[in-house]
């Protein structure tokens, strides 16, 4: 089975298509483990300032 | 090119690892044992290491050092002692923790002097092994090693010649080398990693997210470990050697040592065989000892420790607030792991969705007494390449600490795999910032939703009513206990995603039926959530916005 989104209801408008509601959950302050590959690349993106779609390239 | 080691130290034993060419080795010693016993002796002019050093608890305890691990970094006034009783004992130095040894002469060795010693044995196994002199490790401690602590076992290292490059924790040094093996690094996970060793029990959630690790909980039981076991095993075998001959094999601490290495044995036969026999030579009174015992029976003469490991997992996840289905995997480490009846007890609580891993339920585990070594080989590897200062910034708070989101964030769906009503896209815990994005399908009739929803996690429980027995039916106690279990309605447990708080909708107009949807959430550095959908393929447009 996959996952379908639901049929956009009809007479749905928003400005540029896009709707906001709200925004999330306000999030904890937690410490990640400084190990691993993907804390690395973290680190270096933490320390350089650099975006995520900067470092992807 | 550095040459650099994953050391795991533990107050029982330790193992050296090395990475090279994407694989991990665990390094045996000159008497080829991967797991080394933490342990010094001196007899004469001479020190023994290793396995050497603990067979000299039989004739020498008095100056064979035993379980010092744990005393790294403390004064007198806070260690326990009592892991030592039957080996040198702990001394007050002025506050600082001794060992008094009267082998050739009398010396006084701190603490620090006995690691240092111990890590110079490890090193030299390692470069003996590699080749090449070693110039860094990764050494791990358990969680709840203090700063303090830390720094006083890089400094003791520092004089052994080892430069530690970095300390990290023990549970997610395992995770990682676990991780790794598997292939499965980048996945999303909920692991509860039990680490029962010799004389304690160390316990962590940890949530895996992308690849980074995150410890939720911890917890720890300094009274319980394998040498539990071999004290019911002492207990046993001592009861029949007084029946046989009339001697307490107890009493005399030569006849205990013996007892004890011989039960040790047995118990960790009995992890590969059902059953294992036991001889010892003059074991008391001048009585030689033969006897056997099988798996069973030492499960059953066991039950009450076996049920501590059980509920020492039980509880830590109850200390999470996580139902057992949030669990997706268990993984079994330390020595005592290898224990059949502890992952076997582990499958039979958790639901089937909770994958145990250790020797006994899966095939491909990584032998949990190597884990901790191997994924401290594997972070030395990563980080031999930067400068010392690199990696110190990099374990810097600014770094570590994070915003973790609190709820998942998934799109809604109409026809997922359960029941949920959400496809989560960022699970709860998830370090931030953060980019991932999803694929779902289009709908069948034209123009879709994509609507961004907080998930909130239920648990349904569907009732399955079992048929109804003959209630005039005679039978006896055994069958009557028995069936009483099959008469229990069965309840199946499912965890599913319901939707919570709205954050955002788009509207996809003139979607091909059934096309694929790429569905991206990216969370930026100052915490706004980025939304954006686009047609894989197709020639629309990406849609996208910003939720304030
Ligand atoms: N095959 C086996 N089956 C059962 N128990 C085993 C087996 N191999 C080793 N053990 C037990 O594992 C324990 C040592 O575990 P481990 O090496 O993980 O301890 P450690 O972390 O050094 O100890 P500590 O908890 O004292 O710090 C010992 O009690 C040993 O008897
Ligand atoms: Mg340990």
């Amino acid at each position: 089975m996959s996952d379908t989104l639901p049929q956009l209801p009809s007479g749905w408008t928003a400005p540029e298509a896009f709707a906001s509601f709200g925004s999330f959950t306000a999030p904890n302050k937690r410490a990640v483990e400084p190990v691993g590959p993907a804390f690395l690349a973290h680190a270096r993106r933490t320390l350089h300032g650099r975006t995520w779609s900067e470092d992807e390239k | 090119m550095s040459t650099v080691i994953g050391i795991a130290f533990g107050n029982t034993t330790s193992s050296i690892a090395v990475e090279k060419d994407g694989k991990v080795e665990v390094i045996a010693n000159q008497d080829g044992d991967r797991a080394i016993p933490s342990t010094l002796s001196y007899v004469n002019t001479d020190e023994y290491h290793g396995a050497q050093a603990k067979a000299q608890l039989v004739r020498h305890a008095n100056n064979t050092i035993t379980n010092f691990r744990d005393f790294i970094g403390k004064p007198f006034e806070n260690i326990d002692v009592s892991n030592c009783h039957a080996s040198a004992h702990p001394f007050n130095n002025d506050g600082e923790v001794a060992f008094k040894i009267t082998a050739n002469s009398e010396e006084i060795l701190s603490v620090e002097e006995v690691v240092k010693r111990h890590l110079i044995k490890l090193i030299d196994s390692a470069s003996d092994y590699i080749g090449k002199p070693i110039d860094g490790a990764v050494i791990a401690v358990p969680t709840d090693f203090t700063e303090a602590e830390r720094k006083a076992l890089v400094s003791i290292a520092e004089k052994a010649n080892l430069k530690v490059l970095q300390v990290i924790n023990e549970p997610t040094a395992a995770l990682l080398a676990h991780a790794s093996a598997g292939n499965h690094l980048p996945q999303d996970k909920i692991t509860v990693v039990a680490d029962f060793g010799g004389s304690r029990s160390d316990g962590a959630v940890i949530a895996s997210r992308g690849g980074m690790f995150t410890v939720l909980a911890t917890s720890h039981d300094y009274t319980l470990g394998g040498s539990n076991l071999d004290e019911v095993l002492i207990d046993f075998f001592a009861k029949e050697f007084q029946k046989k001959f009339n001697t307490d094999a107890k009493s005399e601490p030569r006849s205990l040592a013996k007892l004890r290495a011989e039960c040790e044995q047995t118990k960790k036969t009995l992890s590969n065989s059902t059953s294992s026999t036991i001889a010892i030579e003059s074991m008391a009174g001048g009585y030689d000892f033969h006897s056997t015992i099988n798996r069973l029976r030492f499960e059953v003469a066991s039950r009450s420790v076996f049920e501590k490991f059980t509920s020492f997992v039980e509880a830590l996840v109850k200390k999470t607030g996580f139902d057992f289905l949030d669990i997706d995997e268990i993984l079994l480490v330390g020595g005592t792991s290898q224990t059949p009846k502890i992952a076997n007890a582990l499958v039979n609580l958790f639901p089937e969705s909770t994958k145990v891993v250790a020797p006994v339920t899966d095939t491909k585990a990584i032998n949990p007494n190597e884990l901790i070594a191997r994924g401290c080989a594997l972070q030395a590897s990563l980080i031999s390449s930067f400068e010392q200062e690199q990696i110190d910034e990099s374990i810097e708070p600014v770094v570590t600490v994070a915003p973790h989101l609190t709820k998942s964030i998934g799109v809604q769906i109409t026809n997922g795999t359960d029941k949920s009503d959400i496809l989560t896209i960022l699970e709860h815990d998830t370090a931030l910032p953060i980019r991932k994005s999803k694929i779902v399908v289009a709908p069948q009739a034209g123009d879709a939703l994509v609507a961004i929803f907080e998930g909130e996690p239920e648990i349904v429980v569907t009732r399955i009513e079992a048929p109804k027995k003959d209630e005039s039916a005679p039978a006896d106690d055994e069958e009557s206990d028995w069936s009483e279990e099959e008469e229990d309605d069965e309840e199946i447990r499912e965890k599913i995603v319901k939707a919570g708080k709205k954050l955002a909708e788009i509207g996809l107009e003139g979607v091909a039926p059934g096309a694929k949807i790429e569905v991206i959430l990216n969370i930026t550095k100052d915490l706004k959530l980025q939304v954006s959908a686009r047609e894989i393929g197709g020639n629309g447009v990406a849609v996208r916005g910003v939720v304030a």
